[in-house]
């Protein structure tokens, strides 16, 4: 006993020694590996973005530096204006769609007990699908316009078959039409997990002071359910910004330029153009915009909530 | 109308809006696998919709795809297997291990920051990171290798990895860990052998929901990869543009073969993909 308290310390220090070795040991791997490929690109592209960087020049050693010139080019270009208001149009057409099915459908759920875990699973089904095959199932077998099931069911109603791939206008409705079938069910399960989080009896007393269906609903249910609706919006939102995969398959960003969104401009200029440098200015373009966006919506929906 | 009477005209509404949008759904899906057991005639009229009805199902895109052109598929469906596998494996041990770091030990008061850090990359477009991907990978004679895509799989996998885990960890009780470090286990034990099996719905979630990023990913893929290392979401496209929209039932079996697993894999864990979905929402 006598010594016990002599050899605890060392012992007890070494451990910590040891133990402070692991605390390093474990998050040193990880950001290592997100400074290397997450910082360095992003400080590589807002370099390459002012030089005059082009694919098959790479090892040149006059790269030349040009200033602004990539971003004036960028601002005067009517090409990148064209896939700058298609992915506006596109994120505006989807983003509330997905909103009104996604609050409907999640009512829906929240009001039944049988069967709402099945509807639950099912509706996980096209969040685990790729986009490539989405757009390819849903896009271009369905919206086929000869032989596919929609236009085939529009003529046997007397409607003439719609040019869904040839249209510009068409052809952005079937994007459309393709992302809300994907993330629609994102909406869904957020807005359930949000109003099961409302507590069934606030409802209850509401109803008893005699408020109604809808004013139960717009006071008590909206407020309660508007913090995570406001996060899944914005996550929507940028996702719908940066949509690529299902244009790259489904039109290509055609018929001309109807459908191009910005990040399939910056595929086709950086990568498959080899321009890096004009590529990457459009890429810092989107960047900001989101940054901006993003910053301002957190801003103005804290404030909002804070004064209701 | 009375009480009840109300109640039970919302809950056969809620079921109409419920089946509805179930239809929406399946249709697609009802679509593709009808479609890879039609034959060219059955598409070159008019559309047909009941296998036996109006056509006559038969199994050659099945029997294209697994005897005829086997070798043919089995590169990028291996490709896309491996690639999976080993990023989230590997985004699995490194970003969970930060996780638990970031849950138990101290950082100068900056945990919060850190995290927050590893989060930032989620605003961060894609097609910021695809140039200097392409440039970095061709410096290191690494494009159309399997181990490129790996790399950028794991690393974008990471960050979501850390901040689910790390409250995850946070939420298991401390005394555990402590009691068995007073009995002598250093932390590379507590790690293994109690945190991560009181956290495997966490890890399961987290490294299913990689997975299935992972085999979806299509346009780092389309950067990084043109013929060895490609992955199935790049061989169907490659495949659509080769045969220009004419094989539906060969790409509708295909698509059939890529999105099963996931699919599958997905619903059988339900209950942890949609936590994991929904998490970072539900936190802020």
């Amino acid at each position: 006993m006598a010594t016990e308290p002599q050899i605890y310390p060392s012992k007890r220090s070494r451990f910590e020694i040891r133990d402070n070795l692991w605390k390093w040991i474990f998050l040193v791997p990880a950001v290592a590996i997100i400074l290397i490929l997450l910082a360095v690109p992003v400080l590589w592209t807002l370099y390459a973005a002012f030089t005059d960087l082009h694919l098959y020049r790479i090892g040149d050693f006059d790269t030349k530096f040009v200033g602004l010139a990539n971003f004036e080019k960028l601002l005067s270009n009517r090409s990148f204006w064209r896939t700058a208001r298609n992915t506006v149009v596109f994120m505006l057409g989807v983003v509330p769609a997905q909103l009104i099915i996604g609050l409907t459908v999640a009512l829906a759920l929240n009001n039944i007990t049988r069967g709402q875990k099945l509807f639950r699973t099912w509706f996980l089904m096209p969040l685990m699908v790729s986009p490539v095959v989405v757009s390819f199932i849903v896009g271009r077998m369905l919206f086929q316009e000869d032989i596919g099931p929609i236009n085939d069911i529009l003529r046997s109603f007397g409607f003439e078959g719609v040019p869904w791939l040839t249209s510009p206008t068409w052809a952005m409705v079937a994007l459309m039409a393709i992302d809300v079938w994907q993330w629609s069910s994102f909406m869904i399960l957020m807005l359930l997990a949000a109003l099961q989080g409302v507590p069934p009896d606030l409802h209850e007393a509401a109803r008893v002071d005699g408020a109604n269906q809808l004013q139960a609903f717009w006071r008590i249910t909206v407020p309660l359910i508007m913090p995570i609706t406001m996060t899944a919006l914005l996550i929507r939102i940028i996702d719908a910004f940066k949509v690529v995969e299902i244009i790259m398959v489904l039109t290509g960003g055609g018929p001309g330029q109807a459908t191009e969104s910005v990040t399939l401009a910056i595929y086709r200029t950086g990568v498959k153009g080899g321009d890096l440098a004009f590529g990457s200015s459009q890429a810092y373009f989107l960047l900001i915009v989101l940054m901006i966006f993003g910053g301002a919506y957190l801003v103005l929906t804290r404030r909002a909530m804070g004064k209701d | 109308m009375g009480l009840a009477a109300q109640k039970r005209v919302r809950t056969i509404i809620s079921y109409c809006i419920l089946g509805f949008w179930s239809f929406i759904l399946l249709f697609p899906m009802y679509w593709v696998v009808i479609t890879s057991f039609k034959n060219a005639i059955d598409m070159s009229i008019k559309a047909t919709y009941m296998p036996f009805i109006d056509f006559q199902p038969g199994l050659h895109a099945w029997r294209y795809l697994f005897v005829d052109r086997l070798t043919w598929f089995l590169d990028p469906f291996m490709n896309s297997v491996l690639v999976a596998f080993i990023s989230s494996t590997v985004a699995l041990v490194i970003g969970s291990s930060a996780g638990y770091a970031l849950a138990r030990f101290d950082y100068g008061g900056r945990n919060n920051s850190i995290v927050l850090g590893f989060m930032s990359q989620r605003m961060f477009p894609g097609a910021l990171f695809i140039l200097a991907f392409l440039v970095m990978f061709r410096e290191l004679g690494l494009l159309d290798t399997r181990l490129a895509l790996i790399i950028v799989y794991s690393s974008g996998a990471i960050p979501f990895i850390v901040w689910v885990m790390r409250d995850f960890f946070e939420g298991l009780p401390v005394e555990i860990e402590e009691s068995a470090m007073i009995d002598g286990a250093n932390r590379l034990g507590v790690l293994f052998r109690i945190a991560m099996p009181l956290a495997a719905p966490g890890l399961v979630a987290v490294f299913v929901l990689s997975l299935i990023g992972a085999w979806n990913e299509y346009l780092v893929a389309l950067t990084l990869t043109f013929r060895e290392a490609i992955t199935i979401p790049l061989f169907m496209t490659m495949q659509v543009s080769q045969t220009g929209y004419t094989e539906w039932w060969n790409m509708s079996a295909i698509s059939l073969v890529s999105v099963i697993p996931v699919v599958a894999a997905g619903m059988a864990l339900e209950k942890y993909i949609t936590g994991g979905l929904t998490f970072g929402a539900l936190k802020g």
